[in-house]
Formats: structure tokens, sequence, C-alpha cells
């Protein structure tokens, strides 16, 4: 976690702007929580979903922190999409669910809660990233 | 209804065809060891990321995702007893590194 899941037609984003996006949310993502580089999941599907929009952002999350943090996140992610792909703001939606920490394990180790990271998690964030 | 089942997602060509049985057969004996289930009555589905879909800390991602759904109610030291047999479990059969995999135990 966190993991997101961009919705997109068939086609419609090519590679350079897929990196693009995923690097522009990991850089988002962790400048708004802090998070280790590492944690950050971007991936585009091409699925038949049927969302209100063409293009949909789905995002799963950590529970707990602030619903400002929340919105502001999401609104940077969605902006930085808008930017790298051209995508028409009303052909864009999103939103980002939220799940308990605990409920999963990222490099051998339970995630923590929002705010009770450790010098361990951060560093084995780190090192993976750098693996 | 199933009360676990497990949806696994791979980057194409990190796993190969011939190993999801023996990791499918690995979810379901870990599931009834820990939790008690019938290996019969836990459906796993996998999935692949196309290659250049899928990224991780803004890189291609080697990453694979093993998310489990169980019926709340587990202490979390069972749920990380679960999590952390998967993760053993799915090393040794894939080869993959513990920075390859995430595993969730997420309750229905």
């Amino acid at each position: 976690m966190p993991y997101y899941r961009c919705v997109v037609p068939k086609d419609s984003v090519p590679y350079e702007q897929r990196a693009a996006v995923a690097k522009a949310f990991t850089d988002i993502h962790c400048g708004n929580t802090g998070a280790p580089r590492s944690f950050v999941h971007v991936v585009f599907d091409e699925a038949d979903d049927r969302w209100a929009t063409p293009y949909f952002l789905d995002g799963g999350n950590r529970a707990g922190r602030s619903e400002e943090v929340k919105a502001e996140l999401l609104s940077d992610l969605m902006g930085a999409f808008r930017e790298i792909t051209g995508v028409a703001e009303e052909d864009f939606s999103g939103r980002i669910t939220e799940g308990p920490a605990k409920w999963t394990m990222e490099g051998g180790m339970v995630l923590p809660e929002p705010g009770e990271e450790t010098e361990e998690w951060y560093s084995h964030g780190q090192a993976a990233a750098g693996g | 209804m199933s009360r676990v089942s497990f949806n696994c997602t791979m980057q194409e060509g990190q796993i190969g065809e011939e190993l999801r049985a023996e990791l499918a057969a690995a979810l379901q004996q870990i599931t009834q060891d820990v939790l008690g289930e019938s290996p019969d009555d836990v459906p796993v589905t996998f999935s692949d990321i196309p290659s250049g879909y899928g990224f991780r800390g803004g890189e291609p991602s080697t990453t694979s995702l093993v998310r489990g759904s169980i019926v709340g109610g587990v202490t979390q030291e069972v749920r990380e007893d679960f999590m952390r047999r998967i993760c053993d479990s799915w090393m040794e059969i894939s080869g993959c590194t513990v920075d390859e995999l995430v595993v969730s135990a997420r309750d229905v």
C-alpha cells in the first residue's frame, strides 16, 4: 500500500505517460504522507469496468489519515494524471478507499498505522527501493 | 459463498503458469491449517498485469500481490500468522524476494 489503480480505455495512455504518472503519483504520495517510495504501487488497467467516467482512479490506502490530507492527496493525484495525459476533467473521476494497515504485510512486515511508522520500517522501505 | 478466497496479481513474466497450481495448493493448505477451512472451499484466482502497466516506487514493478478475503473475527495474531505463512510459502515456491510480495488478509 498504497495501491493506485488507474482504469483507462484500451490503448489510450502510452507507456511514456504511464511511467510519468507512476512517478508523479509516487512523488505526490510520498510528499503528502512521508511514506517510503517503494511502498507506492501504481497499476494501469484497461479493464472494461463501468465507472461514471471513461478514466477512473481507484486508490487504496491505509486508514487513519485526516480528511484534509486525504482530500489534498486525491486532488493532487487527479491533477497530475490530467496534466500528464491531457484527459479532460469531465472524463476523469476517482476515489481513495481505506483499510486497516494491520491487514497487509509488505516486505515481510505488517504495515504500521499512519503516524506509528518506526525507523526500522522506513529503513526497510529505503532498502527495498534500492534493491 | 466461500468464507475465504484469494486473488493473486502478478507482473507479466514473473511467475510461470507451471507454478500456479502449486501456489494455489499452498494457499489452500495454509488456509486449512490456520483457519480450518476445507481446501475445496477456497477459490484462488490469478491475473497478470501486462508488462509496462505495473509500477512500484515509480519504476517498473516485479511485485506480486496476494489478496486474501477472510471472514472477520480472527485475532491479529492469527491474521499475522496467516499472512506470514503465505509470504514464506510464496517466496519458496516462486523464488521471489520478500520485497517482491504484498500479502493482505482483509475481512469481508
